[in-house]
């Protein structure tokens, strides 16, 4: 009998509580126990970002987090970003920019974007481009280029000084 | 929209002007969701009942298996099936029917299914795996092609007992004599790695046997139709028995152009198991398991004459084939045509040679051969300039082909712009300033060395027939509400072509995107196509729909011009209304007329169906004939900073000029083009992945490095507009340029920085650093 | 497959070796080095496992008298955001930058960095320029036991230490640096981060009265374990900084590391980049001083 854990957080806004064995990996218990498909499994080591999901006010690789330590925590992902509202304007600035090519990435990309974004509290500081690819750092994308990932970065950070 | 008044007529009818779709910025339909993270691709996809698969790989390279124990996998609880290759018939399959599924008999290679098992979740088939017990007696192994055709190498197939491959060969004029009457002759050699795709979608495949013997295949596949025609040998089942359904995938580039054997495996169990079973590569499987890029050594001469004229050219090509062939070594089809008709060269001659070994097997890769050739032959087109004194700008406009020109293996440049190429990129970067000081700047200290380069290609723009038809068919139809439904063959593997399909349908209906859904993920219900590849998707399938668009365009105007004094030549279809063409004003709406259409008295719906061919011809057994219908030509120029010490080389800045005949989708143009470039820039610099004796060292993106977003340079891109009379919409094929022409773009800029010529991509810190430590850099120019 | 038959939540460091001390355990927090290894089949998860994510007293950063302690459970990007750390030690913010990718370093533990003993353990190194000192604790005689070793001791080869089974690694810890001590860190790759290093060096020292005093130099993936380059290090320590000195050094260092071949460099490289840098690091070093002074 595998040994399992009973744990408790709010998963994108909601109370939720299920049992993990205690060597599951985040991103398999969002996957598998709350069919939250979008994070995605592409290399399981840390090394690509796909799976980035945002715990309490930090972003992780939840291929790498141990899904008992999301115990009183909260966690967001990409489904939570924007949820039934629609698109959060990260999401759409990606779709704007055409960004999005085969798409693989982008949940842990655009979870990624809106935290570099949301950790630059010095207002007096823009972030450049190069402030946002480093930013970016760990995640792969094959398809764009990078170079529309940034130019909607960079967007939405326009977008929301003036705003 | 406004009104006007119409003559006397007291209610005014609405005006709509003529606005164009073709050329706009025009967003991707799926991207919605893909931002989301609604999207179910097929690794995210579980069916009712579904198992999970997954395969034993040998951990040998050339071996005899002498036994397979299964019985303690067989005995795990919750395995449903353990299948080796003594449990199947021998079905050979792949392009020269030298593969088959689970190997009996002997391994040839890393990647060898041995065994595989369907169990009720991945854990349990991975512990089942690690229950079987292979007993193997290893063979004498041969890894460089070079020794595997030597007299008495161990012999990887018993059936081609010298271990050749797959050979080309061409020829045209005399070499012998344009050797001797060229001033000057160049020899050099080339050797170019193993790289692999990165699909960020690992492999992954769902087998579903229905119990009436029929097969559906969920898949990544980039060619749904003749993936038919391939799986069924390696299934023994009746082609027309499988029906494959195309989830979205996490990229392809070229990667799922073949069938792997992991699918075939897949469905074999799912057969053995009446249920359907789903098998995922992990990364590290990802990395050994899927196909490279097909590696080579060139050996290259070329002969010049003092004015600069290109005398002749002749390649001899000699390729890995690893174990099995995939596509890999067909891609001197492609290849050759750089090598022969990439600038105007009198004489050339091509041989090509694969040779089986123990190592691991290439199949197609977003550039297909002409990567490794534009490599080359970009290299030595500096090299050949520098020779006569030339600058690399005046040596290739000295050589350039003029539209209407017709290349050895005829290819026919009807509206060649490769002039204007090198011209605006010359312009656009200030080329030669740049050059001539960053080459003085050589002699001088510091540890930063600025570089230039350029580097062009050509490639097919019009399709590639490499099959009997190079064609694509469309299903166009329109509901009571004006809505459209496109059912085309056109594979959407993330590059964009449901976009590009839904403003060609935009264009000739007069509907919004909102309006039009495309339908291409089902062969049960899409029509034939050859697959999304060879730059091909927007050339062949987009002039198909547009066949499609204006056939359903003729049939409405035709019924609006029944039940109207206006005829159909002066109607047009704007915003959802027929209106008359030179006014704009609305004689009814389409919604209106389609349901009129519909519950008439001889009722009629407006549902098209059309096949469109492009204009290209398959080669002679002499290599000769036009490939495709139209071909394209690209000029691109890298400006990099070389740290003399550690031998880093940093891309600034890529400027990209490329003859795209007519841009349809802007944004999606500039995708393409900036993930090429992103691919190359890897190909560059840091790719490489790294086999040794059989083996695969770096499989993982830590060590095997594709570029990130702070590697990459600025981009700049100029697109030259030739509106491609072979192509009704005027459009050329355009995505895989990119991935071709920036490698050696970077390596003549690297070489303009420090004077040291690579001959083997990547060109990585350690290989510039060794090559500035071991050479006395060439400041002479 | 390993079963797990026991799982523990310790909120405290007594409690957590109290439970190691019951036999053998795996220890597991950041997950960020311990999932790759337990993936790729090069570890196993004993059948206990300790999660010590709510030991609240292994996290964080304080100065009491001028000794620096940084518990193992504080993240990399605790190290890489602290102000105090960034006007005093600035080297150590300077490798936490340069560490994996801005996800890991949300994630990665210092103690999980130490404690994994890579050759090419970016944190180690400011820690080495630094004389740092691990805190080992475990559960002796019914009571907490600690002992202290200094970080140089502490690694014993790729992967290998010399903490115990029952030991926990609970805080690093080190002593203001003098003034006038002056820091870098390079790290190989075009990429700031998410690179393996190929080599990466600090070092330190002071200038005092125009010569080197107190030089350190730790160099990472050039050996077994990352290296404190002490007989370079005697080159430098006295001296004036002139062409002669720098020479010299590059010189002792090339010959002072111990690189092997692998699948990321050759040995040559890694020696010719220890070169590199050491002169890189001398000129920054020479430099700042200037500026200083």
């Amino acid at each position: 009998m595998q040994l399992e854990i009973e744990i408790k957080f709010s998963l994108n806004g909601r109370m939720v509580q299920t049992k993990v064995p205690p060597t599951m990996t985040t991103l398999v218990m969002l996957r598998e126990n709350f069919d939250l498909t979008g994070g995605k499994l592409a290399c399981g080591e840390g090394e690509c970002g796909a799976c980035t999901v945002k715990i309490d006010d930090r972003t992780i690789n939840s291929c790498l987090m141990f899904a008992v330590d999301c115990d009183g925590r909260e966690v967001q992902t990409i489904e939570g970003l924007g949820g039934v509202a629609g698109l959060e304007i990260m999401q759409q600035a990606f779709v704007d920019h055409g960004a999005i090519q085969c798409g693989y990435c982008m949940p842990g990309m655009i979870m990624q974007a809106r935290y570099v974004v949301d950790q630059n509290t010095d207002k007096s500081h823009q972030l450049s481009r190069d402030d946002i690819a480093r930013g970016l750092e760990g995640n792969v994308c094959r398809c764009s280029g990078y170079t529309k990932v940034v130019d909607a970065v960079a967007a939405v950070i326009l977008d929301e000084a003036s705003a | 929209m406004s009104s006007i008044k119409m003559g006397k007529a007291i209610q005014t009818s609405p005006v709509f002007e003529k606005k164009t779709i073709i050329g706009q910025r025009v967003t991707k339909p799926d991207a919605p969701d893909k931002a989301s993270g609604r999207t179910v691709y097929i690794n995210d996809m579980v069916l009712p009942r579904m198992l999970f698969g997954k395969i034993l790989h040998c951990d040998r390279v050339h071996a005899k298996i002498i036994s397979i124990d299964t019985s303690a996998a067989k005995a795990l609880a919750g395995v449903h099936a353990v299948l080796t290759g003594y449990d199947i018939p021998e079905l050979k399959f792949g392009p020269t029917r030298d593969n088959r599924t689970l190997k009996a008999g002997k391994v040839r290679c890393i990647r060898d299914e041995v065994a595989a098992v369907a169990a009720e979740s991945e854990q349990i088939a991975a512990e089942a795996i690690g229950l079987i017990k292979v007993e193997y007696e290893d063979l004498p192994p041969v890894f460089s092609p070079t020794e595997a055709l030597k007299q008495g190498a161990p012999v990887v197939h018993e059936d081609h007992p010298d271990n050749r491959s797959l050979s080309y060969e061409f020829s045209h004029g005399d070499v012998a004599a344009a050797e001797v009457n060229s001033d000057i002759v160049i020899e050099h050699e080339f050797e170019v790695p193993y790289v692999t795709h990165c699909c960020m979608g690992p492999g992954c495949v769902i087998a579903d046997f229905e119990t009436n013997g029929k097969l559906t295949m969920y898949s990544q596949t980039q060619y749904p139709y003749n993936y038919k025609m391939d799986l069924a040998p390696a299934v023994g089942i009746h082609p027309g028995d499988i029906r494959v359904i195309q989830p979205p995938v996490g990229g392809a580039f070229g990667s799922k152009l073949d069938v792997y054997p992991f699918e075939p495996i897949c469905a074999l169990l799912s057969k053995a198991v009446g249920r359907p079973v789903k098998l995922t590569f992990s990364r590290e499987e990802e990395f050994i398991n899927s196909p490279t890029r097909q590696p080579a050594e060139f050996k290259i001469r070329s002969g010049v004459n003092k004015d600069g004229t290109l005398t002749f050219r002749s390649v001899d090509c000699l390729m890995n084939n690893g174990a099995y062939t995939s596509w890999g070594p067909t891609t001197p089809v492609i290849q050759m045509r750089t090598f022969t008709g990439h600038f105007r060269v009198p004489v050339v001659e091509y041989k090509g040679l694969a040779a089986y070994t123990n190592s691991v097997y290439a199949g197609s890769f977003r550039g297909y051969g002409n990567v490794q050739a534009t490599f080359v032959t970009a290299s030595v087109m500096d090299m050949l300039a520098e020779a006569v004194g030339m600058d690399p700008i005046a040596f290739r406009l000295k050589n350039a082909q003029k539209p209407g020109e017709v290349t050895p293996q005829g290819s026919k440049l009807d509206d060649c712009k490769l002039r204007e190429c090198i011209e605006i990129a010359a312009e656009k970067t200030d080329f030669l300033k740049k050059y001539k000081l960053y080459a003085q700047d050589r002699v001088n200290a510091g540890r930063i060395k600025h570089g230039i380069g350029i580097a062009t290609s050509i490639h097919n723009a019009g399709g590639a027939k490499i099959h009997k038809s190079d064609g694509c068919g469309s299903i166009l139809k329109l509901d009571d509400y004006a809505r459209a439904t496109l059912i085309t063959g056109a594979s959407e593997i993330g590059q964009g072509i449901d976009a590009v399909l839904s403003q060609i349908v935009m264009e000739e209906l007069g509907i919004p995107m909102s309006d039009i859904t495309i339908v291409n993920n089902d062969t049960a219900l899409g029509p034939w196509d050859v697959g999304v590849h060879a730059s091909r998707t927007t050339f062949v399938t987009g002039n198909s729909a547009l066949r499609a668009a204006k056939a359903a365009r003729k049939q409405i105007l035709r019924a609006a011009a029944r039940q109207s004094n206006v005829s159909a030549e002066q109607m047009d279809l704007r915003e959802g209304h027929v209106v008359q063409a030179d006014n704009g004003v609305s004689i009814i709406k389409l919604d209106k007329l389609l349901r009129q259409m519909h519950f008439a008295e001889e009722p009629e719906l407006v549902m098209v169906s059309e096949y469109y061919e492009p204009d290209s011809e398959l080669e002679d057994k002499n290599h000769v004939g036009n490939l495709s219908a139209t071909w394209a030509h690209g000029a691109y120029v890298a400006e990099v900073e070389v740290d003399t010490e550690t031998g880093e080389v940093k891309v600034v800045k890529m400027t990209a000029v490329q003859d795209v005949g007519r841009v349809i989708n802007r944004l999606g143009i500039e995708g393409q083009m900036e993930g090429g470039i992103s691919v190359s820039l890897g190909y560059a610099l840091s790719e490489q992945l790294q086999i040794k004796d059989g083996k695969v060292l770096n499989p993982n993106f830590r060590d095997y490095k594709v570029p990130t977003a702070p590697e990459t340079p600025e981009i700049e891109l100029h697109f030259v507009e030739s509106d491609c009379k072979a192509s009704p919409l005027g459009c050329k094929g355009i995505a895989e340029l990119p991935a071709i022409i920036p490698a050696p773009a970077i390596a003549n800029a690297v070489y303009n920085a420090i004077g040291v010529r690579f001959f083997a991509p990547p060109l990585t810190p350690e290989k510039v650093a060794r090559a500035l430590h071991d050479q006395v850099p060439d400041n002479t120019q | 497959m390993i079963n797990i038959e026991n799982y523990h939540r310790p909120s405290s460091i007594s409690e957590a070796v109290q439970l190691l001390q019951q036999g053998e355990a795996t220890i597991v927090a950041g997950g960020t080095d311990l999932t790759p290894q337990i993936e790729a089949g090069a570890r196993q998860f004993e059948s206990t496992l300790i999660n010590i994510q709510r030991v609240e007293e292994m996290r964080g950063i304080s100065v009491t008298s001028g000794r620096y302690r940084i518990g193992g459970l504080t993240t990399v990007t605790d190290i890489l955001e602290s102000t105090t750390l960034a006007a005093d030690i600035p080297v150590l913010v300077e490798a936490a930058d340069h560490f994996a990718s801005p996800q890991i370093r949300n994630a990665a533990t210092l103690a999980g960095n130490l404690c994994n003993a890579s050759p090419a353990g970016d944190m180690c190194i400011p820690l080495l320029l630094l004389d740092a000192q691990v805190e080992l604790v475990s559960w002796i005689d019914e009571s907490v036991s600690t002992r202290r070793l200094a970080l140089c001791d502490f690694f014993i080869g790729p992967g290998k230490t010399v903490l115990q089974k029952n030991e926990l690694l609970t805080a690093v810890e080190f002593k203001q640096p003098v003034a006038g001590f002056s820091a870098s860190f390079q790290k190989s790759g075009p990429r700031p981060a998410l690179e393996i290093s190929t080599v990466a060096m600090g070092f330190a020292g002071v200038l005092e009265a125009g010569v080197l005093r107190g030089v350190r130099i730790a160099i990472g993936a050039v050996a077994p374990t990352p290296l404190r380059a002490t007989a370079t290090e005697l080159v430098l320590e006295g001296r004036s900084l002139n062409e002669s000195a720098i020479a010299q050094a590059v010189e002792a260092v090339q010959e002072e590391v111990k690189p092997i071949d692998d699948v990321r460099a050759s040995a040559w490289y890694r020696t010719h980049l220890s070169g590199v840098y050491i002169r890189r690091a001398l000129a920054l070093f020479q430099g700042v001083t200037a500026h200083a002074a």
